[in-house]
């Protein structure tokens, strides 16, 4: 899959490369209203990461079911929206409008935004929020969910069982890990806002650990995301236990990144005398 | 836009830290307009995850060529590539300069290495007939984009901040002396070199038309990440998508201010 907000609507990639050949697309993180995002600059490159600030700018899940919603249901491949609020209600109606539209095949839950009536601590940092945020999901949409966790937690399973409790139907983690960078000529932080998201190969471990210790504490699929660059890379978070994978960052560098990982993945296959992939999930745990 | 492996045919310092590197690519030299870009990868593996962003410099066939300063690490990289190696370039992106047909005096403003984009467009407006002034402004003498390398039709007007060549001081205090004649200008260079054309709107606005090119941090280049969103008049632009040409016209003093 490619990674929310590393590969837009899936439209912009499509005269690139065959799209269709990937597990699914997932687009844009969309909040009920369209989104401004955060003063420049938004990006920040660092040792072997990328630091955004971007702030959820998107066109709005009305501007979302409008326009992109009846170009995704001529393709095959799955499009996944994934979806962002500042309170709980925001995520159900954000589900219930979602609920049913042609070309939307399931939802991923991004619980790694500030819930504004908790005095802005992530929803995603909190098993009862978390577990909240999932359950008001499920009851609005009958689309398949997949919650996104932050990594900016101290207990990720935790989160992950109070999620899989609430009825998720997958997990997919991790999102981008909080960070900085200052300008030391200008003695001020580079981000216009401060703070950023961070991600790309420098997470890469860490994301690998928490979708190791997530898929030994729930039953559910877990799809594993962080720092993924190279078909070995994807192949380490499927041994961890993920049943998939999503590719970020690394389409900047290379917009054919997913279908290159997913290729690499066949080949790996072919050469280990694999027939199917399920023979991978968790080969590295005992 | 294509992505290409493109193969070097020549690098070479053109001024002290300032390259000049030719490619052979027919896919993105036959699709090129003036004031487009290349996203252009950096290094091997995971060391530079972001292309970087380079104006088209100039076309020749199925050459184009791509004119650097040396300022971080890409670049640095960059400046050690040789003829022979490939370079791998995602474009042409953006929208391009755009020359309105029957607008005859074109006043050009190329702040160091502002000159990048608007050589290209130099080369087309003489062709299409037009008059190009070119004012070329620079530190210093060393750092003036050779004489020889600009097409020789065009109207040279040479400054330098230290007075080192050609007229002392910023090419902006120089512009109202050009602005009466000119039909439209075409404008590189720095943010600031902007906010102070802004300033000088009272004169410039009895010009036509007046486009700059902005410079923005870049993740995908393609509109995808919105990580070189700017605020204009006219609501969010894209820099990679919806520019990285605009009107000068589109932004406040204030959104010019800003250091990007
Ligand atoms: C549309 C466009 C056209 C450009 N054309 C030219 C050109 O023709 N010639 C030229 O010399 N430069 C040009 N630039 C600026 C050029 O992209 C930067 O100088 C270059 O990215 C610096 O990379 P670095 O790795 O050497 O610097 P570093 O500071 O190591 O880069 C770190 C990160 O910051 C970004 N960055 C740093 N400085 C700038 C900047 N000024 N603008 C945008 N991103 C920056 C880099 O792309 C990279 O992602 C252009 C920029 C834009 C947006
Ligand atoms: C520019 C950018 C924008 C992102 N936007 C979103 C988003 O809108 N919603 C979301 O859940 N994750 C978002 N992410 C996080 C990615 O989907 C992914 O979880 C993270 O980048 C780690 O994967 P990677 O290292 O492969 O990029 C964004 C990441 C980047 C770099
Ligand atoms: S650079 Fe990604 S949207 Fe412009």
């Amino acid at each position: 899959m490619t990674a929310s907000g590393t590969f837009g609507y899936g439209t912009e990639y499509s005269h690139m490369f065959d799209i269709q050949r990937l597990g699914a697309i997932v687009c844009k993180g969309t909040t009920l209203e369209p989104r401004d995002g955060n003063p420049q600059p938004r990006l920040a490159e660092t040792a072997c990461g990328l630091l955004n600030s971007i702030g959820l700018q998107n066109i709005g899940v009305n501007a979302l079911i409008k326009e992109k919603a009846p170009i995704w249901a001529s393709w095959h491949v799955p499009v996944i929206v994934n979806i962002a609020g500042e309170t709980i209600d925001d995520y159900a109606q954000l589900a219930g409008k979602l609920d049913g539209v042609a070309g939307i095949s399931a939802i991923e839950v991004n619980i790694g935004c500030p819930n504004i009536k908790a005095g802005g601590a992530e929803f995603g940092a909190d098993p009862k929020s978390a577990a909240e945020v999932t359950a008001a999901v499920k009851t609005a949409t009958s689309l398949p969910v997949l919650v996104k966790l932050t990594p900016n937690t101290s207990h990720i399973a935790k989160i992950a069982i109070a999620v899989a409790e609430a009825g998720a139907d997958a997990i997919s983690l991790i999102n981008t890990m909080k960070g900085m960078v200052i300008d030391i000529t200008r003695r001020r932080p580079l981000l216009g806002n401060i703070t950023g998201g961070l991600s790309g190969p420098a997470i890469k471990p860490v994301a690998l650990y928490m979708v190791y210790e997530v898929a030994g504490a729930v039953g559910l699929p877990v799809i594993g995301c962080g720092g993924i660059v190279t078909a070995s890379d994807a192949i380490e978070f499927i041994m961890a236990g993920a049943s998939a994978i999503q590719v970020g960052t690394a389409s900047f560098t290379n917009p054919r990144s997913p279908l290159d990982v997913l290729q690499g993945i066949e080949q790996f296959m072919q050469q280990e005398g694999i027939d199917n992939l399920t023979d991978l999930i968790g080969a590295a745990r005992h | 836009m294509k992505q290409v492996s493109a193969s070097i045919i020549s690098n070479s310092e053109v001024m002290p830290g300032v390259y000049l590197i030719w490619l052979e690519s027919p896919q993105v030299a036959s699709e090129a307009k003036p004031g487009q870009f290349v996203m252009v990868r950096c290094g091997e593996g995971s060391e530079h995850l972001l292309r970087r962003p380079f104006s088209i410099h100039r076309l020749d066939n199925n050459k184009l060529a791509l004119l650097f300063t040396v300022v971080g690490k890409g670049t640095h990289w960059l400046a050690q590539c040789r003829a022979g190696n490939n370079m791998d370039l995602l474009g042409p992106l953006g929208n391009g300069y755009s020359i309105q047909p029957d607008w005859h005096n074109l006043l050009f403003l190329a702040g160091g290495i502002g000159i990048a984009p608007l050589c290209f467009l130099a080369e087309k407006a003489l062709n299409q007939g037009c008059s190009v002034r070119l004012l070329l402004g620079a530190s210093t003498a060393t750092q003036l984009y050779p004489r020889h390398l600009l097409p020789a039709e065009a109207e040279l007007i040479i400054t330098t901040e230290d007075g080192t060549a050609g007229r002392e001081g910023l090419i902006t205090d120089f512009l109202p002396d050009f602005v009466g004649w000119a039909d439209q200008i075409f404008a590189c260079g720095p943010t600031l070199m902007y906010h102070t054309m802004a300033a000088q709107s009272q004169q410039l606005l009895k010009v036509k038309s007046v486009q700059i090119s902005l410079e923005v941090r870049m993740g995908c280049g393609l509109g995808v990440c919105y990580g070189c969103t700017v605020k204009t008049k006219n609501g969010l632009k894209q820099v990679c998508k919806d520019g990285p040409i605009f009107d000068l016209d589109d932004f406040t003093g204030e959104e010019l201010a800003y250091n990007y």
